[in-house]
């Protein structure tokens, strides 16, 4: 029982990172990689201050900032540069964040992560976190479906088909990907409030670049762009990701093995989905 | 007060030149092995306009290769060292027809996240196989050899030399061959060099295996020179990336004097002191992020690039 608590707290606990990035990513077909690193900066810049002054609305707050700032600097640069510069920039940004929590002790105590993180008060047991997170993460999911359906949305999806024509209506590409990196961002912030405190633990090796890749495949096999598709997928591979866990295989073996499956999930999942995830404009 | 004592003027410029011979030593020697890794990446870019993300997991599978066939199976240096080539270049062509062929012409977007998809499973295959500890391709002994205040082993000079040895057969063949013709004629306009017979789906084939013999070879050197780990394969790819992205990625000349460039930044940001104090040696490998997003933001086209794609 306390195993399917964990699963679904775990999968609730990515859905809003997860539907934030597939805004970005599945409707505007922005070709942006560097969701963990969005979620790395912001999980210390919630932990550190939290842990220094105790106050959960000081660790939120200083996590908001941090959110706007590296999502307002990825939205610049998405502005800039060509689709397939932008996706390599923004896993060179993650890796750079990453090697810098790795390698700033003082500050975030390195590959030794932070442990001893409180959970927010009434959330102590497992039950409770769990009816949070899934509360959280069905909020998350209604708040998406309107934002999808929104002016903001149909504008996204309005740049993923034609920037010329987008822009010869009227519509600001700026205003629109910084309110879509905004959105991604503040999703990143509610995943990375609530998943140290989960775990007791922030640690570096949870924002790896395959957690990036493991964003990609939950975005690409729920269909890039759908809302209710994409958390379903978060469900089903969270559920498969631990599941894999209890497969009576040599040690070893596993952590091997779910880099290859999950691997041929996404290539599977790409070769499905290859005329909605990079479709071709439309001509006559 | 004994070392202010020793640190007089003389001694300083003394030092200071001693590391500076050793610091570009050391960065021949990286540069050597980030620029097969980097040509391989831009022909590939220029010729198909794909982003191979798992460059980095083929050159191990090159490196391991010859590891396995020198140190396991027991064949002779030479033989083991093709033998990790033609690995490289069977998992390359094997590759292309899985995760590339299928989607590029498509859309060039896909096979940036097949070869994401391409690189976990590589990941995968070889933690399984040669587990996480480090491998070394031995070659029985090294002899070291100094240049004025720095040293080198022969191994590494060797290394260095084939390096060389091998950009330039790859620019001979480019500029001087009938192949190298056809090749260029396909990035120029490839409906019109469809038109006058030349087989563009073959010749793409033929790119993206030599660009994986190239990365195979540089696997090959690491494993000579440092040691083969399964986890390196991503950050081996974004080191070539940051060289193509500043050389210009339409051009293979700026990738390989990017790389060596990108080695030398590498070796100064951590082997002299900046402002009186040494960055730590973990910041090493930020130094070719850093330069890829600067170059990106700065001059998107690079330092050698036009708007056009080339080889």
């Amino acid at each position: 029982m306390n195993y399917i608590l964990y699963v679904i707290t775990s999968a609730s606990i990515f859905i809003p990172a997860a539907l934030g990035y597939n805004f970005v990513f599945g409707r505007g077909k922005i070709l942006h990689f560097g969701q963990t690193g969005v979620s790395l900066v912001v999980a210390y810049g919630i932990i550190i201050p939290l842990m220094a002054t105790g106050s959960f609305t000081i660790g939120i707050v200083s996590g908001l900032l941090c959110a706007a700032l590296i999502s307002a600097f990825f939205a610049w640069v998405s502005l800039r540069m060509e689709s397939d510069a932008l996706g390599i920039l923004t896993i060179a940004m993650h890796l750079a964040l990453y090697a810098v929590v790795l390698n700033w002790p003082d500050l975030t105590r390195g590959a030794l992560g932070i442990p001893a993180i409180p959970r927010f008060p009434g959330l102590e047991s497992l039950p409770a976190f769990a009816a949070a997170s899934v509360v959280i993460a069905v909020l998350w999911i209604v708040f998406m479906k309107i934002i999808d359906s929104s002016s903001l949305g149909r504008a996204l999806a309005a740049f993923a088909e034609s920037r010329v024509h987008a822009e010869s209506l009227g519509i600001s590409r700026a205003r629109t990907y910084l309110l879509a990196f905004l959105v991604a961002g503040l999703g990143s912030v509610l995943s990375n409030f609530l998943y140290p405190q989960f775990l007791g633990l922030l640690h570096p090796n949870d924002y790896r670049f395959d957690v990036s890749v493991f964003y990609l495949m939950i975005c690409v096999a729920g269909r890039p762009g759908s809302v209710l598709g994409v958390a379903l997928s978060t469900y089903v591979l969270v559920f498969l990701k631990e599941g894999l866990r209890f497969v009576p295989l040599p040690d070893g073996l596993i952590g091997p093995l779910r880099l290859v499956l999950f691997g041929i999930i996404l290539i599977v999942a790409v070769f499905v989905r290859r005329k909605e995830l990079f479709p071709k404009p439309r001509t006559i | 007060m004994r070392f202010a004592r020793l640190y007089t003027p003389a001694f300083s410029s003394f030092l200071y030149y001693t590391l500076s011979v050793q610091l570009l030593v050391n960065a021949l020697i990286a540069g050597s092995f980030a620029a097969l890794m980097a040509a391989g990446l831009s022909l590939v870019y220029g010729v198909l306009g794909v982003f191979n993300m798992a460059l980095g997991q083929i050159a191990l599978a090159g490196g391991y290769g010859a590891w396995w066939l020198l140190m396991k199976a027991g064949l002779p240096f030479p033989f083991a060292v093709v033998g990790g080539a033609v690995i490289a270049a069977a998992v390359t062509w094997l590759s292309f027809e899985l995760f590339v062929g299928p989607f590029y012409k498509r859309h060039r977007f896909l096979p940036l996240v097949t070869t994401i998809a391409l690189s976990i499973i590589l990941d995968g295959v070889l933690l399984y196989l040669f587990k996480e500890d480090p491998k070394s391709i031995s070659t029985g002994g090294t002899l070291v050899v100094s240049l004025g205040n720095a040293v080198m082993s022969v191994e590494q000079g060797v290394l260095v030399l084939m390096t060389v040895v091998f950009l330039s057969a790859l620019a001979w063949i480019l500029v001087g061959t009938p192949f190298g013709r056809r090749i260029r004629a396909t990035v120029q306009h490839p409906s019109a060099a469809e038109s006058l017979g030349i087989n563009t789906p073959l010749l793409h084939r033929l790119v993206f295996i030599m660009s994986g013999v190239l990365a195979g070879c540089a696997g090959i050197y690491l494993g000579i020179d440092q040691n083969l780990t399964p986890i390196l394969g991503f950050s081996i790819t974004i080191k070539a990336y940051a060289a193509i992205i500043a050389g210009g990625k339409n051009s293979l000349k700026g990738a390989v004097m990017c790389a060596y460039l990108i080695a030398l930044l590498e070796q100064l940001a951590i082997g002299v002191p900046w402002f009186g104090f040494y960055i730590p040696a973990g910041f090493q490998s930020t130094v070719a992020l850093l330069i890829i997003i600067v170059m990106l933001l700065i001059r998107p086209q690079g330092l050698f690039g036009s708007h056009q794609r080339s080889v």
